[in-house]
């Protein structure tokens, strides 16, 4: 494996008094893509938080390109180069699909560019002076990943990207994900949707319960899935 | 009667604006951070004060208008620095109360320092007199008033959808943590965010000295017409914010003009009416303190 981008050593988060995230350790290395699988609950969204820091861990370290950034604000770990596809898009809805774009231009230079963004997605400047809210779910989905690769960031969180998104527009979500992957780009995926995540992904882990109860080769997962199965605890509907 | 109805329709007008102007740095404030600053009349109060003595001490009034908000701007970052911001993560509730005593406090400092008596601050010998807007005689200093509101105002609505960091804060309203995952500072947006509700305060703050007094109380007394602009124009909504304070103020000089007696009451039943058919005001959206 190629050295650790990203490295969560013990982590435990809490929200209130609840403990969500137990002893979570994971890592992701330059231009790999690791899939976080499990269960709605199981504390996959919660990790996402705790590396960028909306949710600081209780314990156990998170540590990016070597350097402990464990409980920094959201805004620094950032600025370090790590973008965020949030569950439910959250785009700014009162904004232009540009202004939501300009939002995350942040001099740090790199190939994205909102043109370039444009040139991958047209679909995008054909809707640049929409409203984001007016958007559907498809180019919210879209929007969100342009956001974040305006950034130019060497390691993309993307949480949830097929939730509520029809099978067609699914595909072409992880079509530009794979894409971006090529491109060098490191990404930790959230799925629930197993299969999907692990067609892109080198390596996988599976959360229950905030514990990693499995991590290994994506490839070695997605062919077995009895193993899919019993760690996720349901059945795996197969996909297109 | 008739011939007073234009002059009355101006007076109302900049009554308007000022309301308008306290109104919008209240929503700015609020629509953020959620937080109600009772303490919004003090800071208004506070730099009328200033450029009160200022120009005792021979400052020119043209650089009071611009030096006593300012003051007003350092006072209010300690503020939200050290009292605002810890309870930014708490319920609306704890900085209402928070402000209002510190209102309070603010209010008897004044007296301190000032007296608890009115202080005659007059406009500028320029802007005294009035000047002739062709079909009336108008005093110079209210034309002088609105122009300042309105290019305050402008200068504003230029800040929020023109820079960079105007946008931030747009988005910042609808999501401070999303805001945060892309890189912004929320904590310095949330600083500049309220200095800037300040500013507009210490610029209504003087001018209103000018025109209507100078007291320990006087930027209290603008301070309920504000809130209910605010609810008026809708609350989330900066335009409603300056329909609401133009509606407010006309609706009080008119009543001023025709039932004398119910001029206080008129903005009360004007708010009412709106809530009747609006109940979220005119330009209002759900859910600002969600």
């Amino acid at each position: 494996m190629s050295k650790p981008l990203l490295a969560l050593d013990g982590v435990c988060t809490n929200y209130g008094k609840i403990r969500i995230l137990r002893d979570v350790s994971l890592t992701v290395g330059e231009g790999e893509v690791v899939a976080l699988l499990g269960l709605n609950g199981a504390g996959k969204t919660t990790t996402m938080r705790s590396i960028l820091g909306l949710t600081p861990p209780l314990a156990g370290t998170v540590k990016y390109a070597g350097q402990n950034i464990t409980g920094w604000p959201a805004y620094r770990v950032a600025r370090l180069g790590v973008g965020y596809v949030p569950e439910g898009r959250r785009m700014f809805k009162d904004l232009s699909t540009l202004e939501n774009l300009q939002l995350a231009e942040n001099g740090r230079g790199g190939a994205w560019t909102i043109p370039r963004v444009f040139e991958h997605l047209p679909k995008l400047a054909e809707l640049r002076s929409r409203k984001a809210g007016r958007l559907s779910g498809g180019e919210q989905e879209m929007l969100a990943i342009g956001r974040a690769l305006v950034a130019n960031p060497h390691l993309l969180l993307v949480d949830e990207p097929s939730q509520g998104l029809a099978p067609l527009i699914v595909e072409d979500v992880y079509r530009i994900l794979g894409e971006l992957k090529q491109t060098g780009v490191a990404i930790l995926i959230v799925e629930q949707n197993a299969l999907l995540a692990l067609k892109i992904a080198d390596r996988a882990y599976v959360l229950d319960s905030g514990r990693i109860v499995h991590s290994g080769a994506a490839a070695e997962l997605a062919a077995d899935r009895d193993r899919i199965r019993t760690l996720m605890g349901l059945d795996v509907a197969p996909t297109g | 009667m008739i011939e007073h109805i234009g002059p009355q329709l101006f007076n109302g007008l900049v009554l308007g604006a000022f309301y308008a102007i306290v109104a919008l740095g209240l929503s700015l404030i609020m629509n953020l951070t959620g937080t109600i600053n009772m303490a919004h009349g003090s800071f208004m109060t506070l730099a009328g004060y200033l450029a009160y003595t200022m120009v005792l001490r021979k400052v020119p009034f043209g650089w009071a208008l611009i030096l006593a908000p300012l003051i007003a701007v350092l006072v209010g970052i300690i503020v939200e620095r050290t009292l605002v911001r810890p309870l930014y993560k708490r319920e609306p509730f704890y900085s209402l109360l928070m402000t209002f005593g510190l209102s309070l406090m603010a209010e008897e400092a004044f007296r301190l320092i000032w007296g608890p008596n009115g202080v005659p601050f007059s406009p500028p010998p320029a802007l005294a007199g009035a000047a002739s807007l062709g079909f009336m005689q108008f005093p110079t200093f209210r034309i002088f008033i609105v122009v300042v509101l309105l290019i305050a105002i402008a200068a504003l609505a230029l800040f929020l959808t023109r820079t960079r960091f105007g946008l931030r804060l747009r988005a910042a309203v609808q999501d401070t943590e999303m805001i945060a995952a892309l890189g912004t500072n929320t904590q310095v947006l949330y600083a500049v965010n309220f200095s800037l509700g300040i500013f507009l305060a210490g610029i209504a703050g003087v001018l209103a000295g000018g025109m209507l007094g100078l007291s320990p109380t006087s930027g209290n007394a603008l301070l309920m017409p504000a809130f209910v602009t605010v609810i008026i124009g809708g609350m989330g909504s900066l335009f409603g914010s300056i329909v609401g304070g133009l509606l407010v103020g006309i609706a009080i000089s008119m009543t001023t003009l025709f039932i004398p007696a119910a001029s206080e009451v008129s903005m009360y039943v004007l708010m009412a009416i709106v809530l009747l058919v609006r109940p979220r005001g005119l330009f209002g959206e759900e859910g600002i303190f969600g």
